[in-house]
């Protein structure tokens, strides 16, 4: 197992590498200009040029990546376009946190809610139960997060009417801003866990094993946590790593539409502005944690099921 | 049936002494303002000079003055100095500061701080680019702008009190350009003290200072006591950031916010008829224009009878009040309603598809062979009005229309390439045209001149040129600025430099105890006349 995490972290500068070159790539031929971005509409050839040698725009792309290099090797990300040059690291540790609470939390939510809902879902196979359950979960999969968002804030405004209270329809920094950025960021892997939860219980209960501990005359309670839940529970595992992709790219949405400082909103904006210092510090980071998430999924495998050795 | 009436009797007291208790609190004169800012994470900077979002400009005006600011009706008046001299020249501005002006530590704004505020504008180690294009005519900006020197000679402090600009050339709206961003006054002490943090704006010369910045989620401000009109008022000012404008209206309509909406980030159309009877709303005519630009260096639009016949092709009436149900107002001249000089007639080329046609054939072409590439930046309604105007020209002249829809941040680039290279440019294309500073040189001159910066299409008319360069340095006859300026619009509408549509419209959502905020036109909605008589609403 250590190997197996040893060989992660020396291939991880390997990843952030080729990160930084796809992004940095893409953004460079991409039509667009941060210098333009900033001047709006206003146009001034002499005052673009000035500011496009000051940012260093105007030097070959090898140089421009080299220096990048440079500077993310002393843990330098470099100075915002958009912001005033501000430090890209100083934008990224405000957004990080808050992105990081809002996708544990989804995460934890999807899972503690996900696998009893599958769980229920299988064992009850072919009952009312199972079509209610299953209803909603493939509600919760297909629905895309801008369609969920209007629909709740729909009924959000309802109740207000009726109350004269509601939550907050958007904002961050009380409690009860969290409660609908994490319902549906947490929707769809809660609905993609649960799907997966089920159809592998599922194929486990048909297994010849559980027939014979059952024939055996275990107590079902047994069969059920030790026999079937055991061996459910692997695949089950494996899709907590698509899950957490699913979190990220929803961040995208969820954060400019609730209006929350993380580091999707962070991004959006980045991209629109052609702010090439954020777009590559937030590819970074999210590129990071991505690797690092299946890490520990690969890690929780070998807990679970005593016959996978990881190797690496 | 007594003890009934004995609890009805309680609770009445209750009530009583409650409301009792209670009115002391309302009675408190203080309140508070929930003010969204949309389209942004966060603003760009709280550097008057390094900012460069109209949000932000929104935000600075409230938090820093300039020697003058600009009222509800746009029209100059004194803001940190308290009166001015133009020299008979109109080369020489002597301004007088107020006397005990003060930023809001209460160190009092010397003519040295003016000082240094124009510098650091224009300072190129600011790495800004609001300076340089708005205080060009300062003299000495040049210099400084290329790194010549570190000095400004243009401005200087002649005493504690006053400080005199000299200008290249005279110039009737360069007080109108001092309203904006970049000549806000800064004081150079809390720069010194705190260099890389002072443009939190603990500090400030205007009516609030900062007391948080809750970065990428908004800002509280609360009122600078020794500003010389004071937001006595108002106890805090909190400034949302909501950077999608739907989500500023669900706020706003479950009690969060008083204030939604502006000029760059209007209320969402969809949303205008729900809303448009209730007081909260309000709604005025945006100083800016939606046009058609078209490459005049490049065959066929080099030809000013193409670019007629496609202005007789378009149906400006039924795009505004049909398509865009009459939420904006159709216009054929340059200038919109409302700046200085629309009040003198321009006559428009009207809409008459027969003498379109006419013009198209005298041009010597073949509607059928005839291909036109309309490029636009996708955003807001634009693609519904491009597509309007393409039926309307290939119905009307039977010519056949591409439209090139363009993500915005690669449209301005295309922009830039076809001013820099007008052979590969753009055809055509459809885009906007707002105000920063209210005056005609800045609808005709900045973006019609032969070769300005922002004539992207390479419009060229020597008399055109000729009028609007002698109107700029008229100093001080608005009458006779406005008769050339006119003449000048009349060449450039007939010509068809622009082919001008309709002027927008502001829509925002005021709430109806909010007192003292006019919204305008302007780049940055907003105006307060007098920050003493700024209300919030109650605390709920």
């Amino acid at each position: 197992m250590l190997r197996l995490i040893l060989r992660r972290f020396i291939s991880l500068p390997f990843v952030i590498l080729s990160v930084t070159f796809l992004t940095f790539i893409v953004s460079y031929l991409a039509p667009g200009d941060p210098i333009l971005a900033l001047m709006g509409n206003q146009r001034d050839p002499e005052i673009y040029a000035r500011l496009r040698t000051l940012y260093g725009l105007d030097l070959p792309w090898y140089q421009q990546y080299g220096e990048y290099l440079g500077g993310l090797l002393q843990g330098d990300l470099g100075l915002s376009f958009r912001f005033a040059q501000r430090p890209v690291i100083e934008l990224i540790q405000g957004g990080l946190p808050v992105s990081f609470g809002l996708g544990l939390t989804a995460l934890s939510l999807s899972v503690l809610i996900g696998i009893p809902l599958g769980l229920v879902a299988a064992l009850y196979h072919n009952t009312p139960a199972e079509r209610l359950i299953m209803a909603l979960i493939l509600a919760l999969y297909a629905i895309p997060s801008f369609v969920l968002i209007p629909i709740l804030q729909w009924i959000n405004y309802q109740v207000y009417l009726a109350t004269g209270w509601s939550l907050p329809a958007a904002g961050w920094g009380r409690p009860e801003h969290w409660v609908m950025p994490v319902v549906v960021l947490s929707a769809a892997s809660l609905g993609y866990i649960a799907r997966v939860t089920r159809s592998s219980v599922r194929e486990v209960l048909e297994q010849d094993f559980i027939r014979t501990a059952r024939a055996k005359g275990l107590p079902e309670r047994r069969v059920r946590w030790t026999h079937m839940f055991r061996n459910a529970a692997l695949p089950i595992l494996t899709v907590i790593g698509p899950a957490i992709a699913f979190l990220v790219t929803g961040a995208f949405v969820v954060e400019s539409l609730f209006s929350i400082p993380g580091i999707g909103f962070l991004s959006v904006q980045a991209i629109q502005q052609r702010d090439y210092p954020v777009i590559q510090g937030t590819t970074v980071i999210l590129a990071l944690s991505v690797v690092l998430m299946n890490l520990v999924t690969d890690l929780l495998y070998s807990v679970v099921d005593p016959r996978v050795r990881l190797e690496g | 049936m007594k003890a009934k009436r004995n609890l009805l009797l309680v609770i009445v007291s209750f009530l009583l002494v409650f409301s009792l208790a209670a009115s002391p609190i309302a009675a408190q004169d203080t309140t508070t303002l929930r003010w969204s800012i949309e389209g942004i994470t966060d603003v760009v900077s709280l550097d008057p000079a390094r900012a460069t979002d109209a949000q932000g400009f929104t935000v600075i005006g409230l938090l820093h003055a300039g020697l003058v600011r600009l009222n509800g009706a746009l029209e100059v008046e004194p803001d940190l100095a308290e009166s001015w001299v133009i020299s008979d020249d109109g080369l020489t501005y002597t301004f007088t500061l107020r006397e005990g002006a003060a930023f809001s530590d209460g160190s009092p704004v010397t003519a040295e701080d003016v000082v240094w505020s124009f510098t650091h504008a224009l300072d190129p180690a600011t790495g800004a680019w609001t300076g340089p294009y708005l205080l060009s005519n300062i003299a000495g900006s040049d210099e400084l702008v290329a790194g010549e020197t570190t000095e400004l000679s243009g401005v200087t402090a002649v005493d504690e009190r006053t400080v005199q600009i000299t200008v290249k050339q005279p110039s009737a709206y360069f007080l109108s350009q001092l309203t904006f961003g970049p000549s806000k006054v800064v004081s150079s002490a809390a720069v010194t003290a705190n260099p890389d943090t002072w443009d939190q704006a603990a500090v400030t010369s205007g009516a609030f200072s900062v007391q948080t910045w809750n970065r990428g989620q908004g800002l509280v401000l609360v009122p600078n006591p020794n500003y010389w009109q004071p937001a006595s008022q108002i106890s805090t000012l909190d400034i949302v950031f909501n950077q999608d404008s739907e989500t500023a209206f669900q706020l706003f309509r479950t009690g969060e916010l008083d204030i939604v909406g502006g000029a760059q980030n209007p209320l969402p159309a969809a949303r205008v008829p729900e809303v448009r009877d209730t007081p909260d709303f309000v709604s005025t005519n945006a100083l800016n224009v939606r046009y058609v630009a078209f490459n005049n260096l490049l065959p066929p639009f080099d030809n000013v009878l193409v670019r007629q016949a496609l202005a007789h092709a378009t149906d400006r009436e039924t795009l505004a009040n049909v398509v865009l149900d009459g939420t904006v107002t159709a216009t054929d001249r340059i200038i919109p309603p409302g700046m200085p000089g629309s009040e003198a007639p321009v006559e428009g080329l009207a809409f008459d598809p027969a003498l379109a046609q006419s013009l198209l054939a005298e041009a010597g072409i073949d509607p059928a062979t005839f291909e036109v590439t309309l490029s636009y930046g996708v955003e807001g309604d634009n693609e519904r009005i491009v597509t309007v105007l393409q039926a309307m020209w290939q119905d009307n002249l039977g010519i056949s229309v591409t439209l090139d829809p363009l993500e915005l941040s690669t449209f301005s680039s295309r922009l830039n390439d076809t001013y820099n290279d007008p052979a590969n440019g753009l055809q055509a294309y459809y885009s906007v045209w707002g105000t920063i500073y209210p005056d005609p040189q800045y609808f005709l001159s900045q973006i019609l001149q032969t070769d300005v910066g922002n004539n992207n299409g390479h419009y060229s008319n020597a008399e055109f040129d000729a009028l609007t360069q002698e109107a700029d340095v008229i100093p001080d006859d608005l009458a006779r600025r406005i008769e050339l300026y006119n003449q000048a619009e009349q060449i450039a509408v007939t010509e068809v430099g622009w082919l001008t549509l309709f002027n927008g419209q502001v829509n925002v959502l005021v709430r109806d105890c909010v007192e003292g905020v006019e919204v305008t036109g302007l780049f940055s909605a907003y105006v307060v006349p007098d920050y003493t008589a700024l209300r919030g609403c109650p605390a709920s």
